[in-house]
């Protein structure tokens, strides 16, 4: 290597580890308010780092806020059925649009294309009305029941993974007795493990995040998901500093925690579909 | 074999049949729901009781100052924000590009904010940007600059809520990777030897070849842009005065707090309509500069 390498190499970190001090900071931030006591966070000048670590935060937040675990749980159970019912309903939409030469299939696939170019925040109102009428407000029905019916991206996604699929496998399986149902669940389903992964993990993740849906459809505090349960502790805590850290610390660890074990999926579904939600 | 045939298309209906149920319900009907209280005098989210008024809403849309103030905002996270927020994905996604050891690791960690909850985010830029005991406010301080009240000044929020996107915009930069990874590697080695500058391999190879891409991020940060609103509640409320008041924040006013529900609807479809316009002028105008592989 010789020293113009090299100097091209150190510019190369140094870029790098100023962008990643700039991005990283924020977290780091977080972690050193959560890990103080309420008194040093009113120190001025500010400490970098707490002078002793503690964990009251975590006990203010659940003494402030007993219902904490309770959201925790929600969060938990609606991203479960939402990964569930994605799965299930797109792959046997997209079985449909990709298996059957039907003219009906080249009508309605570019209408489903098109919804999803329809931005969402239009249909945030009109959905309100349609989910009072259905006496859904305050339940977690708006938020499950549309991932049972399709989504229109992990349709797209599964679609594109069973045009892969050789159609010589779905003759073979008619050769040998089986029906359109067979292929799907015997054949076609068992080979897209990977897409299956990628919904499950990506639609689990985008329910997790989502914060407009839980807002506007759910009022009462003890069906609320984490994150809008957060967003009432903002309210109640605002003077408590390390205890809302400790709050957003509790909400970004199993995203976390998923990320780091299944990256591979996340960033695969973020390239396929070009968003995260 | 024309039975056999019928029969095939009643299955294929049945396959398709959640997405059907899911299209009408959750999509045609809100939809219809919406083109038609805009011609009423609603005052409640469905209410039964209301008059036709033809366009009304449509003409008085602009009688509102506040909605035109949330309008110009809009447009200037619209024009601000898309070009900046665009160029941040792509100057990190060069950045993570390098070809140095320990690279996944640090594409490990510029995703994380990303993944972070929105509430959460706005926890945690509250804490940095915390007038009193915010680590940035401490560290200007100590470079001798005088507390700045960022999240509560007018003139700050805005650029506040710029960065905040660029902070959240790995899944842009993922893509900006994935495009400048299918660059081909001889169009840079054939400069080198032509003796051309990093600059202008920059400009001449690296922007056209990916500029698919840029045309595809830029049409999502822009309807994302037209659309915010969640950070702008969560951050200040839309303030202070209105400052960061968007457009579907004005929405949801109308909606439920102002008791105008069918000028919300109004809104909704003039919103609707513009994202339709920006997003085919998008279309045409890059036709001229898109430029896509195989492609005569």
């Amino acid at each position: 290597m010789n020293s113009r390498k090299i100097a091209v190499k150190a510019s190369q970190y140094t870029m790098l580890i100023v962008a990643l001090m700039l991005f990283a900071g924020p977290l780091v931030w977080m972690l050193s308010t959560m890990l103080k006591t309420k008194a040093e966070t009113y120190k001025v000048p500010p400490t970098v780092l707490p002078d002793t670590f503690s964990l009251e935060a975590f006990e203010r937040l659940f003494a402030v806020q007993p219902m904490m675990w309770q959201w925790i749980q929600n969060s938990f159970i609606i991203s479960f059925f939402v990964a569930a019912g994605a799965v299930v309903s797109s792959s046997l939409v997209a079985y449909g649009f990709s298996r059957f030469a039907t003219k009906y299939r080249n009508i309605l696939f570019p209408v489903v294309l098109v919804t999803l170019m329809i931005p969402p925040s239009i249909m945030m109102i009109p959905s309100y009305v349609l989910f009072s009428k259905l006496n859904w407000i305050d339940t977690w029905l708006p938020l499950i029941v549309p991932a049972w019916l399709g989504g229109a991206y992990y349709i797209f996604l599964f679609r594109q993974f069973f045009m892969t699929i050789p159609q010589e496998l779905d003759e073979a399986t008619y050769l040998d007795g089986g029906n359109r149902w067979t292929v799907y669940a015997r054949v076609i389903m068992p080979l897209s493990k990977p897409i299956i992964m990628t919904t499950i993990i990506f639609a689990f993740v985008n329910s997790w995040l989502d914060f407009l849906g839980p807002f506007l459809y759910i009022k009462n505090p003890e069906m609320f998901t984490l994150s809008v349960g957060l967003q009432l502790l903002i309210g109640q805590t605002s003077q408590d500093l390390p205890a809302l850290a400790a709050g957003a610390f509790i909400s970004i660890v199993p995203i976390g925690l998923l990320y780091l074990f299944a990256q591979r999926y996340i960033v695969e579904g973020v390239v396929l579909t070009g968003t995260k939600g | 074999m024309n039975r056999l045939r019928k029969y095939d298309t009643l299955l294929f209906f049945l396959f398709i049949l959640p997405w059907i149920i899911g299209f009408i319900t959750f999509f045609l009907f809100p939809f219809g729901t919406s083109v038609f209280y805009a011609f009423t005098d609603a005052r409640l989210p469905g209410a039964t009781n209301f008059n036709f008024v033809g366009i009304d809403n449509f003409t008085h849309m602009m009688d509102d100052p506040i909605f035109l103030k949330s309008l110009m905002n809009t447009m200037f996270f619209v024009v601000f924000g898309v070009p900046i927020v665009t160029a941040g994905m792509l100057g990190l996604a060069m950045l993570l590009n390098f070809n140095v050891k320990g690279i996944a690791l640090f594409r490990t960690f510029f995703y994380l904010p990303t993944l972070v909850p929105i509430v959460a985010t706005v926890i945690i830029w509250r804490l940095v940007f915390n007038s009193e005991f915010g680590i940035l406010n401490a560290g200007l301080g100590a470079l001798g600059i005088g507390k700045v009240d960022w999240i509560g000044g007018e003139h700050t929020i805005k650029p506040i809520i710029i960065m905040l996107q660029v902070w959240i915009s790995g899944s842009g930069v993922l893509i900006f990777l994935a495009a400048l990874k299918n660059v081909p590697r001889h169009l840079y080695e054939a400069a080198a030897i032509d003796g051309a500058s990093g600059i202008r391999r920059f400009f001449q190879i690296t922007l056209p070849m990916i500029s698919p891409s840029i045309l595809f991020v830029i049409i999502i940060q822009t309807m994302y842009n037209f659309q915010m609103f969640t950070e702008a509640l969560l951050l200040s409320k839309g303030g202070p005065n209105y400052s960061a008041y968007t457009f579907v924040y004005n929405i949801y006013k109308s909606a439920f707090t102002d008791l105008k529900f069918s000028m919300a609807m109004t809104q909704s479809i003039f919103l609707f309509a513009v994202i339709s316009l920006v997003t085919l002028i998008l279309m045409k105008v890059s036709n001229r500069f898109v430029y896509y592989e195989g492609e005569r």
